[in-house]
């Protein structure tokens, strides 16, 4: 019986922020925008979503007198990250 | 990227794989603080070593160069965190590690000032002090204030520690080689006199600080390149 997949990580962006953050401690807005070549604004409402769900923490404050946010991947978002990766394994027998 | 796509496992897993890889390759250390330190530690050891080599001294202590070179590392850290994007899981255990290890080369020179009159006081106190004597008697005794006969070896053997960390730590092989000629050089300069310990612990700094600092810095400018 195979784990069914965590459909908050099931999606393209939100995965690929979620593997952004697994490996840093933490990520400016301005550079995941960039990584993911997605735009602000969905950027912003895709990781709202992690952040309701408690994957990712995300800082906002101000630095040099301009906005400046800050996302961080939290134990519970580290965990179910784990989780989905070992439930692609399963399906892909990797 | 599309916000909603769903994506089949294999290209989960590969977009799992291309985004690592993606902070993998955006970070880039510009090797200006290994730079700045490899050339002031070589140049302030190799002109202690011309000095005791060739018997004069300079008007100012050398050394201040190497306390001079606070400043722009200052800056340098400064800019660097302004324009960083990301913070690394393994840069603040990093700097913890430089931090103990400035304080340690700071209380090795505390102690360098401060234990020779310190110890010259204590054995005057119990009256008696440190005699020069030459064998042959070729010149008279001569009263010395004491020292600890080639301390700068002690200034050798602690370049290599946090070298060698940042080398494990970064798997970054040329700090590892610096710190490992920097252990050699200490042991060889257990054995030789203090000039050139002087000699070595500027052989050591270039090790340690100055090649991988280049390394650091062809690297940066390659990758700035290939980011054009």
């Amino acid at each position: 019986m195979f784990k069914e997949l965590d459909p908050i990580l099931h999606s393209q962006l939100r995965l690929a922020v979620m593997s952004l953050l697994i490996s840093v401690k933490e990520a400016d807005f301005t550079f995941i925008k960039e990584k993911t070549n997605s735009t602000a604004g969905n950027l912003s409402v895709q990781v709202q979503k992690l952040k309701d769900v408690g994957y990712i923490e995300v800082l906002k404050q101000f630095k040099d007198n301009y906005p400046h946010t800050t996302c961080k991947i939290t134990p519970i978002g580290i965990g179910a990250f784990e989780n989905y990766v070992k439930a692609l394994q399963e399906y892909l027998k990797v | 990227m599309p916000n909603e796509k769903q994506l089949s496992e294999k290209e989960s897993l590969q977009l799992i794989t291309d985004m690592i890889q993606k902070v993998k390759n955006s970070y880039h250390d510009k090797g200006v603080g290994p730079l700045l330190w490899g050339t002031v530690v070589a140049i302030a050891s190799f002109v202690s070593f011309l000095q005791l080599q060739y018997n004069f001294s300079l008007p100012f202590d050398i050394w201040w160069i190497v306390m001079g070179a606070i400043i722009p590392q200052i800056i340098l850290i400064n800019q660097d965190s302004k324009t960083q994007k990301i913070k690394r899981h393994e840069d603040s255990a990093l700097n913890a590690v430089w931090l103990v290890y400035a304080l340690t080369i700071f209380g090795l020179s505390f102690f360098q000032s401060v234990v020779p009159n310190a110890a010259e006081q204590m054995m005057q106190l119990n009256g008696w002090q440190i005699v020069k004597h030459e064998i042959n008697n070729s010149k008279p005794d001569e009263v010395i204030k004491p020292f600890t006969p080639s301390f700068y070896s002690m200034y050798i053997l602690i370049y290599g520690f946090p070298t060698l960390v940042t080398g494990i730590v970064k798997k970054f092989w040329p700090m590892i080689i610096g710190a490992i000629i920097a252990y050699v050089l200490f042991m060889i300069s257990c054995f030789t006199e203090t000039k050139y310990d002087f000699l070595l612990g500027a052989i050591a700094a270039i090790a340690c600080w100055f090649i991988p600092g280049i390394i650091l810095q062809v690297k940066y400018q390659k990758q700035k390149r290939t980011n054009v």
